[in-house]
């Protein structure tokens, strides 16, 4: 072989995925040097997940894909998945997103690493020599090794559902990583992650690289890209719109959709102009919180808390995770009781005049009833005009044809959008929004930020913020109150 | 060649078709549906009258299964042991799910005091056998129809409490009705666009199981002499009749022996794609 010229750790020639007829994802040809790094940046639905499910050789049973891929030299047709399901863990290997939910729930933290170490890495000679009781516990203890070089001694013992969300992606990595394919596909390794744990994620796929493991990671953060450096390619609809180095392409991007991208960041964000409350409700106190102490079980999330909230502000409420900012506005909302302390709301105002956005839109409705059922029934339980509904829409940008379809058929960004006209259609005097924009890509979080601020502003409604980005925070909040520590 | 984004192609799924099992089940459960429900008016002949002189004589073209030990005929007591079980096992099975489902809901609506006492009371009813049950209200009034229909409901009804119980917890505390709930939505909403539509997969499939045991359990207990008493033309009894006969007229007893064997397979069969249960 010759020495000048070595052989790229993933090499995609014209890579297609297709439903029937149709294209989801444009022939797309890239390369990525043993060692290397790629990042696809781009938003949910641009086709970045399926270029990885093509690339590994999973992809839905109703699409197909067209192309060549060549994995450390051995190239193949992409249609052809059975020789990269043969390399998958020893080859090529995956860490999914969301990896607490890829944990098996019923074992143990090291018991998942040392399967692998058993029955995916060991090399064929021991299957032959080896007692099936050696070679299980040689795994056990190349899992705790291995555990322990993440810090994670402490946690072999533990179910997933016993440890953290940064802790589990670091097990699941070593599962995956266990019989050391040298190329990992990383998709969305900061999804439903606290921002305060991205560190931790980068820290892990720098060490990786360190071990000379070449990268495939997938993400919606341009934090990560910035960080991760190598290559990186932007994809919009199915399509590659920029590619060069990293540090390039986000000094200089050269396409529009990459510069609204970068501007989307809410570290770009513009500073608010300054507040211009309705002149009447200024100070008027809708709901007040003294001393207020909140514990589950052992656990104590705050004690002696009081704060006021007024008509028309916009409140932040940060904390570390675990510090209960999410039961403080449920206490609110008086969803929960206080252990101690009174909530008391303004005189005067409705039973529902205190509502709530989630963080998974999808899960705030009813999964089996199409949309426009479901905001039909509010507009009927509450005698409302439905064409107030139709102009709030029109404001959202969201077609209403999506209202045919069922909650879990539409786009996050388009739920959360259609999720906040409902709640604004009983003219609420507080939206208490639990990280409404953590699941969403930086454009869509951008525009949906944007519209709960500006509406909140137009009701003369107070919003009580709870998000994990110190820089949304800077722009849109007039106040914030801090939990914890 | 036209665009989609990935989210499209989520829209289209979904689609249900009935699978080879299911529709074999459906036709089963079809055809002992058609004899229960048909039979007994088209054959239109009492099941209990006898022509001693016909005794086991052969099948014919106009008695297709011919005569019993008795000489009836044995169509129209199979006709009418199909729609007596069917009958019997839809009343019990109903009338165990519903105030399952109610007691359910009302244990994890309440919680607290409730809820324990109705899991105690659930729990009690658990430690004791099933058939135990019926066979003690039938030893109170023998051979009636009312023990069996209440023996086998009191029975039934705690599966459906439990597993009701079980995902309602979960199911109320979860952010979509916690979002209904803020609207200013009331019970009868909650239960009727989150409670119900979650839950009717999973009660229909216990119900499935239901049907069957009741059916079997009803002629089990006719089989062995404690359930419905001969003259009774009940699938169980019958072929505890016939048995003695088999030599000589193998049909007779192959008779109710197939409808209760078409019965169970076809409710075992009907069974959805994906287990929901």
């Amino acid at each position: 072989m010759n020495a000048q010229a070595p052989v790229p750790a993933l090499c995609v020639q014209d890579l297609a995925v297709l439903h029937g007829e149709d294209v989801l994802v444009d022939a797309t040809s890239f390369s990525i040097p043993a060692g290397g790094v790629l990042t696809l940046l781009g938003e949910s639905g641009s086709g970045k997940s399926l270029l990885a499910q093509a690339i590994m050789g999973h992809l839905p049973a109703n699409l197909r894909c067209a192309g060549r891929i060549s994995i450390n030299g051995e190239s193949g047709e992409a249609a052809d998945v059975a020789p990269r399901q043969a390399g998958w863990g020893r080859r090529i290997a995956l860490l999914p997103q969301e990896p607490w939910l890829a944990l098996d729930p019923t074992m143990t933290v090291v018991q998942q690493v040392a399967e692998t170490y058993e029955l995916v890495s060991r090399p064929a000679v021991d299957t032959q020599n080896d007692s099936l009781r050696t070679a299980r516990s040689n795994a056990r203890t190349s899992a705790l090794d291995a555990l322990a070089s993440l810090g994670l001694r402490d946690a072999a013992d533990k179910y997933p559902f016993m440890i953290s969300g940064g802790m589990a992606q670091r097990v699941a990595f070593l599962a995956t990583h266990a019989a050391g394919a040298p190329l990992l596909i990383i998709d969305e390794p900061t999804k439903g992650l606290d921002a305060d744990r991205r560190g931790e994620v980068l820290a892990l796929l720098q060490a990786a690289r360190k071990e000379g493991m070449s990268l495939l990671c997938i993400t919606h953060d341009v934090w990560l890209a910035r960080a991760l450096g190598g290559q990186l390619a932007v994809m919009l609809e199915g399509r590659m719109v920029e590619r060069g180095e990293a540090e390039a392409v986000l000094a200089a991007p050269q396409h529009t959709y990459t510069r609204r991208l970068l501007a989307a960041d809410p570290a770009c964000w513009p500073l608010p102009a300054p507040v211009q409350a309705a002149a009447g409700d200024v100070g008027r106190v809708i709901a007040e919180i003294s001393g207020v102490s909140k514990a589950f079980g052992e656990r104590v999330l705050f004690s002696d808390v009081s704060a006021r909230i007024h008509a028309g502000e916009i409140l932040a409420i940060s904390g570390p995770s675990g510090a209960g900012k999410t039961s403080f506005g449920n206490l609110l909302l008086g969803l929960l009781k206080p252990d101690a302390g009174t909530v008391t709301r303004a005189a005067g105002l409705a039973r529902t005049a205190f509502q709530k956005i989630y963080q998974d839109p999808a899960a705030a409705f009813a999964p089996t009833v199409s949309l426009r059922q479901s905001l039909r029934d509010v507009v009927r339980l509450h005698q409302l005009d439905w064409n107030r509904l139709e102009v709030l829409l029109a404001r959202m940008r969201v077609d209403t044809g999506l209202l045919d379809r069922l909650p879990r058929q539409v786009s996050g960004g388009e739920l959360q959008r259609i999720a906040l006209a409902r709640v604004l259609l009983m003219k609420p005097a507080l939206i208490f929004a639990d990280e409404p924009t953590s699941r969403l890509d930086p454009l869509t979080q951008q525009e949906v930020i944007g519209l709960l601020v500006e509406e909140a502003r137009a009701a003369g409604c107070a919003v009580l913020l709870v998000t994990h980005d110190t820089d949304i925070v800077r722009c849109v909040a007039d106040r914030q109150i801090r939990l914890g520590s | 060649m036209s665009r989609l984004s990935a989210s499209d192609v989520l829209v289209e799924r979904g689609a249900s078709r009935w699978t080879c099992g299911q529709s074999a089940g459906l036709l089963l459960l079809l055809a002992v549906a058609l004899l229960a429900l048909v039979g007994p008016i088209v054959i239109d002949i009492d099941p209990a009258r006898q022509h001693l002189a016909r005794f086991l004589e052969a099948p014919s073209l106009a008695q297709p299964l011919g005569y019993d030990q008795l000489g009836r005929s044995m169509l129209a007591r199979l006709a009418h042991g199909a729609r007596l079980s069917l009958s019997l096992a839809l009343v019990s099975v109903l009338s165990a799910a519903v105030p399952g489902f109610l007691i359910g809901l009302l244990a994890a609506w309440c919680g607290g005091w409730t809820e324990r006492v109705l899991a105690a009371l659930a729990d009690a009813v658990l430690a004791l056998p099933g058939l135990l049950l019926v066979l003690l209200l039938a030893a109170l009034a023998p051979g009636g129809f009312w023990p069996l229909y209440v023996g086998i409901s009191l029975a039934l009804w705690v599966e459906y409490f439990r597993v009701v119980r079980a995902a309602c917890r979960v199911l109320l505390a979860s952010p979509q009705v916690e979002a209904s709930r803020l609207l200013g939505f009331g019970p009868a909403y909650i239960i009727r666009r989150h409670v119900l539509p979650a839950l009717l997969p999973r009660l229909l499939t216990l119900m499935r199981f239901g049907l069957a045991g009741a059916v079997l359990a009803m002629s089990a207990l006719g089989f062995v002499g404690v359930g419905l008493q001969p003259p009774t033309p009940e699938l169980g009894v019958m072929m505890i009749e016939l048995l003695p006969y088999y030599r000589e007229a193998p049909w007779l007893v192959g008779a109710p022996v197939l409808v209760l064997f078409m019965t169970l397979l076809g409710l075992l069969l009907l069974s959805p794609q994906k287990e929901a249960a």
